[in-house]
């Protein structure tokens, strides 16, 4: 007897559920096995690291690496840096960067948008030189300040081309319900297009944060001692005469915690600004 | 730039300025702070590709000499290959596998948001710290990656040990950081599809791919070039992982642009040559991001 | 009158506290006797700032910080910053005028003649002579005139004071010698037939392993060539030398002993990834810089504990040399606290401290003594045999990297020949065109 189309149905789903788990399955295991192997590192000692086959599991785990890892460097400073650096980077192109993205939509002024991108697609190392002139002269070399104005150029420009994206999708009808009602242009930015950008707006900051959070190269070379950053201090921990596989993993962890505990937290806002995000 | 202005025609210069006024109080602050910071360096950068200064030597003028030197420069021209190269893997492999994840994790399932705050965790990794653990797990000899290939029966590759090899081992960790990221963005977009389509497809009885590729792909196509742009920039400037890990190696088998700026403007320190170095550079990646600007203007309106 | 009696008095006090300090460590003489008027004392109260590139020689003096505040009054914010990075911005930093250090670690082997064409360091020549500056226990005598070749500029101003000394030495694995029989080499010949024999790949073990990375495998190939007697340059102004023939040989010789007898993938081993090999055991012969001898005596790090074997890098066919590179301590010339940063250099590089460089194997000073004082042998922390081979370098020893101004790049240049010739290159070919590639680099940096 042929299957009714009811059973054919369920079948179809059985077999689309199972493709379904198998592709999750598919790309999360290559995603979380680094990981994995990151953690395994930064508890055995490194005579294990450096073993082969390899050790995945330690027969005597060991902390000693984290210990290690903040007793070399003060490590909370650094975390103190990052934080001061990354948040008025991050803050600052929220500010100025949403109302921007609005704005360029807006206007489809796609001029304007390319001259944004311009900061973005400068490579970075070309602005050290010259910048370390500058704020040397300026007396900053050893503040915070000079790597958070690097990361502005860097935290702007993507904020921005978020919003952009986000702002063109928004229907037009109810910002200009809300002009006919006699709002004005900010009135109808700031009660009617930033709440439905939800979304966009969280995904701006998360990158912005990220991007921010993790670089290296302008706090390698605008820092002095008391002013590094974390990505820094996990580079400085190469030590000259070992691998070092153990403490570096674990240093690793500790700079990268910050950034994956804010995901964590901030992803419940994803799942709902993008499930609410649907016009309807 | 002019480029897109260029499509939207003469005709609509007047209109776009229109358009423009009222909204210019939004865009010029960030406009202002960006220029700010960068307005400096580069006219600092033109100024000197026209000199040579070695770090601790004179300063002497020597107008378009570091230019020609360049395009006569085997390591140079070789190191443009290579940024072509190391791109194109970077850009594509994570566009297809990000835009399949983000239907994956579109679709209602249990634990999907668990799922999904997992998969979105490489992204969240400081490269250079990454690049460190990829660099032991490269180990010909002691790495885990070989391990791995071993248990499924396969040979231990050189990855980044080799010239054949070390440029995809490169676009191996970049795809590795940036999946989500595409993901992330191709999510967005199809967060905001309409469901009608899919309530009349399934109604017709289509399998999930022809649902794909007729409804989904052109309706997400926007965003799939909006990341697309952003990640081939980001993959020809791609640098930290290239250096931590190689640092252009082995030889000059994986030196892009990016390596031999830095080595000629850190390591050397030949500023003019660095100089002329970024401006060449610089010209590469405005020709590309004009091609897919141009692309992203026909996906919006096809 | 009463400036005497204090004097001994203060003298019987810095006797004592010397004593106390001495006891842990080296001398049977006390370190710190006060000497004419000189006084350690003399500038307490200053803070000065020091940045050295990572390595055992910062650890060192990370660990003894204290000791030095407590001793002289002033106070260190010590930066350690791994060795690429710290070349670098002390390079940016002095060129800027305003460098935030004011005392730093010179990599004489890659720095010395681009920082004395750009006179960005303070002469010390008359501190050196002056016995308000210098203490005589300092013992300038004591240093080795490859040090003072290397601090001297080539106008003849001292503006470093050196500190440690790199050879190259061969580690090797006794228990896989001893399996096969096969004797410690003393040649070059020796050396590549005991690779040959101790090459193993289906037991996972190579026979020899060194570094095949562009840029850090010049060393290794310039101590190759020392066996040939022959450096890289020659004269003043220099003239590259690395096509001759046998600048060719030695690399033939490089490029058959890692193709052949080393691991897969060596092309783009630097150091740490040849001394990891090496200290899970599964490499039998390592010819490398002297100082990776404490993590193979390591029990959290090695499995080679014990069974390593420290011998003098082999004779070649016309010569028998070991490559040296060396490091300083120098005082930029822009900085507001010079006096202060002297004393710390002198702290640095003075006998003290360098021998207990040499008893950790942090590195070998240019000090001869210290080598032979019994009391700091009896308290090294790595075998003896380490020790003495670092002694048997020292009067064959030649410098391993031509004294120019584009080091870095020389390295590169030669370093990417060299790699290429794992890859399948033609030694003669590749060598003669790296040198047609570099030789207009050097030149011009030569004129300016």
């Amino acid at each position: 007897m042929t299957p009714t189309p009811a059973t054919r149905r369920r079948i179809r789903r059985g077999i689309d559920n199972a493709a379904l788990y198998f592709a999750v399955a598919v790309l999360l295991a290559p995603c979380l096995f680094v990981f994995f192997w990151m953690i395994s590192l930064s508890l055995k000692y490194d005579i294990d690291n450096t073993a082969w086959p390899p050790v995945f599991i330690p027969t005597e785990p060991t902390f000693d690496n984290f210990v290690h890892v903040f007793q070399e460097s003060p490590m909370f400073l650094y975390f103190w840096n990052s934080v001061q650096v990354t948040g008025s980077a991050t803050l600052v192109a929220m500010l100025l960067g949403v109302p921007a993205g609005y704005g360029i939509a807006k206007a489809r002024a796609h001029g304007l948008a390319a001259v944004l991108l311009l900061s973005r697609m400068t490579p970075g190392l070309s602005y050290l030189i010259p910048l370390f002139a500058l704020f040397q002269m300026m007396g900053m070399i050893g503040t915070v300040w000079p790597i958070a104005l690097t990361h502005m150029v860097i935290t702007l420009p993507i904020v921005t081309w978020i919003m952009i994206g986000f702002f063109e999708t928004l229907p037009q009808e109810l910002e200009e319900a809300a002009r006919i009602d006699g709002a004005t242009i900010w009135q109808a930015f700031y009660y009617v297009a930033l709440p439905l950008a939800r979304p966009g707006i969280v995904v701006g900051a998360i990158l912005s944060f990220i991007y921010s959070w993790n670089n290296f190269i302008f706090g390698a070379v605008f820092a002095g001692r008391t002013t590094r950053t974390m990505p820094v201090a996990v580079y400085n921990m190469l030590t000259f005469e070992s691998f070092a596989w153990g403490p570096l993993a674990a240093a690793a962890i500790v700079v990268m915690l910050p950034v994956m505990a804010l995901t964590i937290v901030i992803q419940r806002e994803i799942v709902q600004g993008l499930a609410a995000g649907g016009v309807k | 730039m002019a480029g897109a202005d260029i499509t939207a025609g003469v005709k609509g210069q007047g209109s776009a300025d229109r358009r423009l006024r009222p909204y210019l109080g939004f865009i010029w602050p960030a406009l202002v702070v960006c220029s700010a910071v960068i307005i400096f360096p580069w006219l600092f950068t033109v100024w000197m590709s026209f000199n040579d200064w070695h770090i601790g030597s004179a300063r002497a003028w020597v107008g378009i000499e570091n230019y020609s030197k360049l395009a006569t420069d085997r390591r140079f021209l070789e190191s443009i290959g290579h940024t072509i190269y190391f791109t194109v893997l970077a850009v594509f492999l994570p566009l297809v596998l990000g835009t399949f994840a983000a239907t994956v994790f579109h679709k209602k399932f249990r634990g999907r948001g668990f799922f999904r705050t997992l998969f979105i965790m490489p992204m969240m990794a400081t490269p250079v710290a990454v690049s460190l653990v990829w660099t032991m797990m490269f180990h010909p000899q002691l790495g885990v990656l070989n391990y791995l290939l071993s248990l499924v029966g396969l040979p231990p590759s050189l990855w980044v040990f080799a010239p054949a090899t070390v440029i995809p081992s490169l676009a191996l960790v970049e795809v590795w950081l940036w999946t989500p990221f595409v993901m992330i963005i191709v999510l967005g977009g199809l967060a905001s599809l309409p469901t009608e389509p899919y309530e009349a497809a399934l109604i017709d009885g289509a399998s999930q791919w022809q649902m794909f590729w007729k409804i989904t792909y052109p309706l997400v196509l926007p965003f799939i070039v909006v990341a697309a742009i952003i990640r081939t920039i980001d993959a020809l400037k791609a640098f930290e992982t290239i250096w931590v890990i190689s640092n252009g190696g082995p030889g000059t088998a994986s030196e892009t642009l990016n390596v031999y700026l830095y080595a000629q403007a850190f390591a050397y320190n030949q500023v003019g040559t660095a100089s002329a170095v970024v401006v060449v550079f610089f010209a590469i990646i405005v020709v590309l991001s004009l091609v897919l600007l141009w692309a992203r203007q026909k996906a919006q309106w096809s | 009158m009463i400036d005497r009696l204090s004097l001994s008095r203060r003298r019987a006090l810095q006797g004592a506290t010397a004593l106390a300090l001495a006891a842990p460590m080296l001398n049977t003489k006390t370190a710190y006797s006060q000497s004419g008027a000189f006084n350690w004392q003399r500038f307490k109260g200053q803070s000065i700032e020091v940045v050295m590139e990572t390595g055992p020689r910062a650890d060192l003096v990370k660990k003894y910080l204290k000791e030095f505040e407590g001793q002289t009054g002033i106070t260190i914010g010590l930066e350690i910053i791994p060795e690429q990075q710290a070349r670098q911005k002390t390079t940016i930093e002095l060129n800027s005028g305003k460098p935030s250090f004011d005392v730093f670690n010179i990599a004489y082997h890659v720095q010395k003649r681009q920082i004395e064409k750009a006179r960005w360091l303070f002469d010390i020549t008359a501190w050196t002579k002056d016995p308000q500056m210098t203490p005589a226990e300092y013992e300038f005598g004591d240093v080795s005139k490859p040090g003072w070749d290397y601090a001297t500029q080539s106008d003849g101003k001292i503006t470093s004071l050196p500190m440690f000394v790199d050879y190259f030495m061969i580690y090797i694995n006794k228990e896989l010698f001893a399996k096969k029989g096969v004797q410690p080499p003393k040649t070059m010949d020796e050396m590549m037939a005991a690779a040959a024999k101790l090459h193993d790949p289906a037991n996972g073990i190579a026979g020899y392993v060194g570094r095949g990375l562009r840029n850090a495998n010049v060393p290794l190939y310039t101590q190759y060539l020392s066996g040939w007697g022959q450096e890289t340059t020659r004269g003043n102004p220099p003239e590259l030398l690395t096509d001759t023939p046998d600048a060719i040989a030695a690399a033939e010789y490089y490029k058959k002993i890692l193709s052949n007898y080393a691991p897969q993938g060596v092309s783009g081993f630097n150091w740490n990834e040849c001394q990891g090999l090496f200290m899970q055991g599964k490499a039998a012969i390592w010819l490398d810089g002297i100082g990776f001898a404490p993590p193979a005596e390591d029990k959290t790090k090695s499995r080679v504990v014990g069974k390593v074997g420290y011998i003098l890098p082999p004779a070649g066919p016309k010569a028998h040399h070991s490559v040296f590179f060396g490091g300083g301590a120098a005082i930029p010339d822009a900085s507001p606290k010079k006096e202060a940063a002297y004393m710390a250099a002198l702290w640095m590089t003075g006998r003290q401290m360098t021998s207990r460089m040499l008893q950790t194997g942090g590195g070998v000073p240019f000090r001869s003594a210290p080598l032979k004082d019994p009391a700091v042998l009896s308290q090294l922390t790595i075998p003896k045999e380490w020790a003495d081979c670092a002694a048997g370098c020292a009067p064959i020893s030649m410098p391993g990297l031509p004294v120019i101004v584009p080091v870095t790049q020389f390295r590169d240049t030669i370093g990417t020949a060299l790699t290429n010739m794992l890859a399948g290159a033609d030694p003669a070919t590749e060598l003669k065109r790296a040198t047609a590639e570099f030789k207009p680099i050097l030149d011009k940096s030569e004129q300016s």
